[in-house]
């Protein structure tokens, strides 16, 4: 982004280092850059709101939205309306001023976190060498966002779905930290953009098969990040059936789609991020980052776009993963959750730390036995994948029902 | 989840085995889960998007002996109205128009509404129409802003009244038009304007249950069938005309015998004395039937009465007025019937003027009893009939009396 900035100042013949308007250009980029940013992480998030009614009512043989707009799409925008339209209530009890501040925390939280997440090979607000701990660290403000709401509500509910939320969260960032910690380890790197870069086009090229403790690391962080983006089945801190809502049920209108905004757009971020570290990111298979790097003018752009697909294609398929499981699981209970995350997973991915640190001093000393590693998982993936397929279709055939995609949207 | 630890982390063997079944049968878990909803997302949803998006109508779905909207054929209406009587919530309206059988048909429709909004779908005034002219359709789709809408008018204008289907004799089928094309033009769209309230002009115009100016003159008309039953007296088929002219001639069957032929030749051949069993043609046939009576036992015609101050004018009973408003002239006829006809014969017009529920409460154990100790044993209390009301005690009186009864 600043890179991008000097390039502009000095083509209308400044130098960026001297110049008294610098900062001024920066500012505007900075302003710029949020507004984008924002504005993508609203809209992505609302149309996700369409999205997972729409594949929640066909994975219950459903309908779903599909009236406002073409196939329901405008759905979300109808929503949205109706949303800011409502009156904004504030509880007589409440406390008024953390009571109207607390969906900001949370907003800015969230929004922060886009500040470091790539889009393509060059499409990023801020390539920090600290990238990935910059994302661990304001996804925390959300916390205090969740709490300062249960809080302030004055009401048990609220309290109790903010309290159980506190815990979920701080308990399952250790996890999900130590997971990420692996590809780190991998690739040398905190830059989401040089983990990206350390990795390849092709899966077996992905750190995902990278060795057995990076494949499961993947599954831990995928586990972790749910439970930290309140997703079903961790979706404790506003069970409905005990909590009437929880941290939210005393917010209405504008205040009340933040939170909701914030939960679907953490979709996009717990799935971007998934595929930054595991999954290859941008990469386009068979063009390397450096002849990237080189690629010019026209074909540049196509690369480019191309890479920006890719990222999208990828992210939007674990958004899918998301929501498919939450039709899939019933929540689990408190104790269970905490069961899961201090006697499997932190040990699992301690335990995946140290495993990863030694295979990389073997496969230093041995790189075929990395090569080997690397195409034996590729191949138990494309057999599981292959298997899961077939039993899909299996499920769909034996029930005398056939496959059909197409019909009654 | 699908990973095993170190050996440095074992506790024990049991322990380690625990965790690393539980990994296993939650990632089996997830498998058979996932795959089963995955499924159901391609396969197509069971959804019907009722009503814009059915690949088949409705209408079209239900089974055909549903019963949905009523549709009156006008056309093979007999106007006999069995429908409206034999509705228990009085859904139906039917305004009749009389006339003499001659110059103007003997009965035209100048009204028959259904309320939709208030039927409860029984089918009861299916049942008794003669020539299935009420149907129900499978039209169910009534949800309307205003709910005068629901009411179906299947005659459009009153000024144009409808005459009513004269059946051919022995007809065992009627050409209906299909099913619920009348009703499907008449049943408005959803966000249609109420109907315009009517202005005093066209209530005037309208004017439903008053005596319309024009119409049969009841009490002559009755007197020239009298006249002509009397000549006949002897050649009982022509008598039998005669009588059955006195009739509505819908041929509903609402009398007891199939078709108006049935009832007038019962009368003709002196079997039958009620003359108050043709519902269609209501007071009106009532009165020129007992005048024929009265005349036929007498042998005289009576003459016209003279008209009571605020009588109706025209002599023309509407539907809508009460039974038990006999007219005048079938009060000054003459002798009362206990004068003219046998113990016997009393017994069954007595019988026949109540109400006939057995219900007591007149202190005899049933109507039979109660009618023997009128005619047989000299009972002049003659308004013990409860369920029959005021419209029995007049009857009474005049079978008994031949005079308007006392006020009460």
């Amino acid at each position: 982004m600043q890179g991008f900035l000097d390039n502009l100042i000095r083509s209308k013949g400044f130098d960026p280092a001297t110049w008294q308007y610098t900062q001024f250009v920066y500012l505007a980029g900075m302003a710029a850059a949020a507004f984008i940013v924002i504005n993508f992480a609203a809209i992505t998030a609302g149309i996700f709101s369409w999205a997972e009614r729409r594949v929640a009512a066909r994975m219950q043989s459903r309908v779903g939205p599909n009236r406002v707009g073409p196939g329901g799409f405008l759905q979300w925008v109808a929503d949205a309306v109706k949303l800011l339209l409502k009156e904004d209530l504030v509880p007589d009890e409440a406390d008024k001023l953390l009571f109207r501040i607390a969906p900001y925390f949370m907003m800015v939280g969230f929004a922060c976190v886009f500040v470091a997440l790539p889009f393509s090979h060059r499409l990023v607000v801020a390539d920090m060498n600290i990238g990935l701990f910059y994302i661990l660290a304001v996804t925390a403000l959300i916390v205090v966002g969740i709490i300062m709401s249960g809080w302030s509500s004055n009401s048990k509910w609220s309290l109790f779905g903010a309290i159980r939320s506190a815990a979920q969260i701080i308990s399952y960032e250790i996890p999900a930290g130590m997971a990420l910690m692996i590809p780190v380890l991998l690739a040398g790197t905190m830059s989401t953009q040089g983990i990206i870069r350390a990795q390849g086009g092709w899966p077996w090229q992905w750190f995902l098969f990278n060795n057995p403790a990076a494949f499961a690391a993947f599954f831990i962080y995928f586990i972790s990040a749910l439970a930290e983006g309140n997703r079903t089945p961790f979706d404790l801190p506003e069970a409905e059936s005990e909590l009437v809502s929880g941290y939210n049920t005393e917010y209405s209108g504008m205040r009340f789609s933040y939170f909701f905004l914030v939960e679907w757009g953490n979709m996009w971020v717990m799935s971007a991020l998934a595929v930054t570290m595991f999954l290859g990111g941008w990469q386009i298979p068979g063009l390397s980052p450096e002849r990237f790097d080189a690629l010019r003018g026209g074909l540049g752009v196509v690369a480019e776009v191309a890479s920006l697909a890719v990222f999208a294609m990828k992210t939007l398929f674990f958004v899918f993963v998301v929501m498919w499981l939450r039709w899939t699981l019933p929540r689990i209970r408190v104790d269970q959750m905490m069961n899961m995350c201090w006697k499997y997973l932190v040990p699992a991915s301690f335990a995946g730390v140290l495993f990863v640190a030694a295979w990389m001093l073997l496969v230093n000393a041995q790189p075929w036995l990395g090569y080997a590693m690397r195409f034996t998982l590729t191949a138990l993936g494309a057999v599981s994948v292959t298997l899961f397929a077939l039993r899909v279709l299996r499920n769909i055939h034996d029930t005398g029902d056939k496959f059909d995609f197409t019909s009654n949207w | 989840m699908a990973e095993t630890l170190p050996p440095s982390q074992m506790q024990s063997p049991g322990a380690f085995g625990a965790y690393v079944r539980n990994v296993r049968d939650s990632a089996m878990s997830f498998w058979e889960g996932m795959s089963v909803t995955l499924s159901y997302m391609f396969r197509k949803p069971i959804t019907s998007q009722y009503p814009d998006r059915m690949p088949v109508s409705v209408n079209h779905t239900i089974p055909a002996r549903y019963r949905g909207f009523l549709e009156v054929d006008m056309d093979i209406c007999t106007a006999c109205q069995a429908c409206e009587r034999a509705c228990p919530i009085s859904v139906i309206n039917i305004d009749i128009l009389k006339g003499d059988g001659k110059t103007v048909p003997k009965l035209r429709m100048e009204r028959f509404d259904i309320d939709i909004g208030k039927c409860m779908y029984c089918g009861l005034c299916v049942e008794p129409c003669p020539t299935g002219a009420i149907q129900h359709t499978r039209e169910f789709e009534g949800a309307v802003m205003h709910f005068n809408n629901l009411t179906l008018r299947f005659v459009p204008d009153s000024l144009q009244p409808i005459p009513a289907y004269k059946p051919p004799k022995g007809a065992e089928s009627f050409p209906r038009k299909p099913l619920g094309e009348i009703t499907r033009a008449l049943v408005k769209k959803w966000d249609e304007p109420p109907p315009a309230f009517p202005s005093k002009e066209e209530a005037a115009k309208a004017d439903h249950g008053k005596p319309k100016a024009g119409g049969l003159d009841v009490a002559a008309m009755g007197r020239q069938l009298a006249a002509k039953a009397l000549q006949v007296k002897e050649d009982k088929p022509k008598l039998q005309k005669v009588i059955e002219e006195a009739m509505a001639g819908t041929d509903c069957g609402d009398c007891g015998y199939p078709d108006c032929f049935g009832y007038s030749d019962a009368i003709a051949q002196g079997k039958d004395f009620s003359p108050d069993k043709c519902a269609p043609g209501g007071a009106d046939s009532k009165a020129m039937l007992e005048t024929i009576l009265v005349s036929l036992k007498t042998g005289v015609v009576p003459a016209p009465a003279a008209p009571a101050p605020g009588a109706p004018s025209g002599g023309s009973e509407s539907p809508a007025a009460p039974a038990s408003a006999v007219p005048a002239e079938a009060v000054h006829k003459g002798p009362p019937l206990a004068q003219t006809l046998s113990k016997d014969e009393l017994y069954k017009v007595v019988l026949d003027a109540m109400a006939g529920t057995d219900c007591g409460d007149c202190e005899y154990p049933d109507c039979d009893g109660y009618t023997k100790g009128i005619v047989y044993e000299g009972q002049t209390d003659l308004g013990r009939c409860a369920p029959g009301g005021e419209d029995t005690r007049t009857k009474l009186y005049e079978i008994m009396l031949g005079t308007k009864p006392p006020p009460k």
